[in-house]
């Protein structure tokens, strides 16, 4: 017993040396630096709630909190309807399944640094390839990723995010529908199920913790979105407040400016607000998801 | 009947040949622009198929904008970051799927904790951290975590460690094998299907890390594929045809790898809920 109790504590040694320095210690350190002032060169200085306060009337951090949830609003919805078809068409009895999975796939394992690249050249307002798809219907061109309506460049980017993740929920939620067992869809078929009840009544409710998983997924990371914003927005030191999201304003304010405090504080209100976002989403899953 | 069902199926396979049409036509375009050239890359209508095709701008991106040394490194960090995730990950699941000890639970806990810590609280004290250390401008804050095992790997394997019958264990105890070596001579080897799904996914956000490197690397020669790119990008003067050339380069090898591995990389995001 001795001797077991000594190897389980060698062979996991990598993971608590990783927890420690890179996790735990971390995580506290950072709450202590939501109370100072440190630019990472002097010692931190201590400001009580000062960090905490201006929060509640930063434009830009507001800023950001409104554009990561509209953001949300469009992005979650979108990929999640979407994916929920795709998966009930690749459930059908079709051939050629698995060329469509890599299709609606490649988008999810290309890197958004490249992904980001193709579709801000695609919305370039004169010479990308969506103004001239419009075009064609005479629809004037729309200024996607610089329009002076602050809501029009975070939709864009919600749409291509839809692009990039569509593939990934669809996977998850096409292994909850082939759980449903044959016998099951063939009981109902005989009894006279139409597709769309057989669709309401059996796939829907077995489907639904996975449903709630992509939901719970995505939500969280459109409140963490980067890489995107990163490459089709303008870097970070020029970009304008009203394009701000959470991620890119702590970079910003960490790395850029150096107000290492304030930006600790913004990563801990976005923490927070997280995990409510998250706590509300259990409150509903308890009133429409049906587990056995 | 029959008539019926495969007029639905038409419908159903016209439906998503139009759907991944809207899927690929970012990457067709991306292909399309990187060989226009000159002026043709502004034409309206613009030119659906290049005419002439000009390879001149792989070769300047190559070279000039020095893609060939990100390439290099990418691919240097990439590999580094899947052997110390294999060989960790492999040690720490081995250790909670064989043997009992107090603090188990508590292990067991800091893991899932981890994967629910969103990367920015963590991310200042991390960058503070690697600057005492003097890894600024190193590669290694991207590999030395990785060599540390994570609890995503780590759980991936347990769940096959712990399948494994332990009778397997114990017969090679018995035989005078000691626990170091029944994991690397056995149980390693055998776990060979989940590792290369987990050198996979190690392989894909490694590649595309943007964050890791944006924070650490400030010297151009050490840059890394995706941060070239965002370093291009951010240029206003840079040709179209440019950026799309260093798109496909950072592209191709995740194209490659996923083609290749697409079974296991489906599969283990079915099961895990591991979002790309």
């Amino acid at each position: 017993m001795q001797k077991q109790n000594r190897w389980g504590y060698i062979l996991t040694l990598p993971f608590t040396i990783h927890f420690i320095v890179f996790f735990a210690f971390p995580f506290i350190f950072s709450f202590y630096l939501t109370f100072t002032k440190w630019d990472m060169f002097n010692a931190p200085d201590w400001i009580g709630m000062g960090n905490w306060t201006k929060l509640l009337t930063d434009k830009p951090f507001w800023y950001a909190i409104r554009n990561a949830a509209l953001f949300a609003a469009v992005f979650v919805p979108l990929q999640t309807i979407f994916a929920l078809i795709l998966a009930f068409f690749l459930n059908q009895a079709i051939r050629a399944k698995s060329f469509y999975r890599v299709i609606y796939f490649l988008p999810v394992v290309t890197p958004w640094l490249a992904g980001g690249t193709m579709w801000r050249w695609m919305m370039n307002k004169t010479y990308g390839l969506a103004n001239y798809m419009l075009s064609l219907f005479d629809i004037p061109p729309v200024d996607w990723l610089d329009s002076k309506y602050w809501w029009l460049p975070i939709t864009s980017v919600a749409l291509v995010n839809v692009w990039k993740g569509v593939g990934s929920s669809m996977i998850i939620l096409l292994a909850g529908i082939q759980s449903v067992s044959k016998e099951l869809y063939e009981a109902a078929a005989l009894d006279g199920a139409t597709r769309w009840t057989l669709f309401w009544k059996i796939v829907f409710p077995i489907v639904s913790p996975m449903i709630f998983l992509v939901l719970i997924l995505s939500t969280i990371s459109s409140f963490q979105a980067f890489d995107v914003f990163l490459v089709m927005f303008s870097s970070p030191d020029i970009v304008s407040d009203q394009k701000l999201t959470p991620n890119i304003l702590i970079y910003k304010d960490a790395f850029l400016t150096s107000k290492m405090g304030y930006a600790s504080a913004m990563s801990w209100a976005l923490f927070v607000l997280i995990i409510s976002v998250t706590l509300v989403q259990k409150w509903f899953e308890k009133r429409w998801v049906h587990y056995e | 009947m029959s008539k019926r069902f495969s007029l639905k199926n038409g419908i159903i396979h016209i439906l998503l040949i139009l759907g991944g049409i809207v899927m690929l036509m970012p990457f067709y375009w991306m292909v399309a622009t990187s060989l226009k050239s000159g002026g043709n890359v502004t034409k309206v209508p613009p030119q659906w198929i290049p005419n002439p095709i000009d390879w001149s701008y792989y070769s300047t991106v190559w070279i000039k904008v020095d893609f060939a040394r990100y390439t290099f490194n990418s691919f240097f960090i990439v590999t580094l970051d899947v052997i110390g995730t294999l060989l960790s990950c492999a040690m720490v699941a081995f250790g909670l799927a064989m043997f009992n000890f107090k603090l188990k639970k508590t292990i067991y806990l800091a893991m899932l904790s981890t994967l629910m810590l969103p990367a920015q609280v963590t991310m200042i004290p991390g960058y503070f951290i690697w600057k005492s250390l003097g890894g600024l401008d190193t590669y290694m804050p991207l590999i030395v975590p990785s060599f540390l095992a994570g609890a995503f790997g780590i759980f991936l394997l347990h769940q096959f460690y712990k399948s494994v019958p332990r009778e397997l264990f114990e017969a090679a105890t018995i035989d005078g094998c000691g626990p170091w070596r029944v994991l690397w001579r056995i149980y390693f080897p055998l776990s060979r299907s989940a590792l290369s799904a987990l050198g996979v996914f190690t392989f894909m956000g490694a590649w595309s890390n943007t964050m890791g490197p944006l924070l650490y690397l400030h010297d151009k020669k050490m840059f890394t594929l995706p941060l070239g790119l965002l370093f291009l990008s951010n240029d206003t003067g840079v040709q179209p045809q440019l950026l799309m050339a260093g798109a496909v380069i950072v592209t191709i090898p995740v194209i490659i790898i996923f083609i290749i591995a697409q079974k296991q990389f489906v599969e283990g995001i079915a099961s895990t809920g591991l979002k790309g």
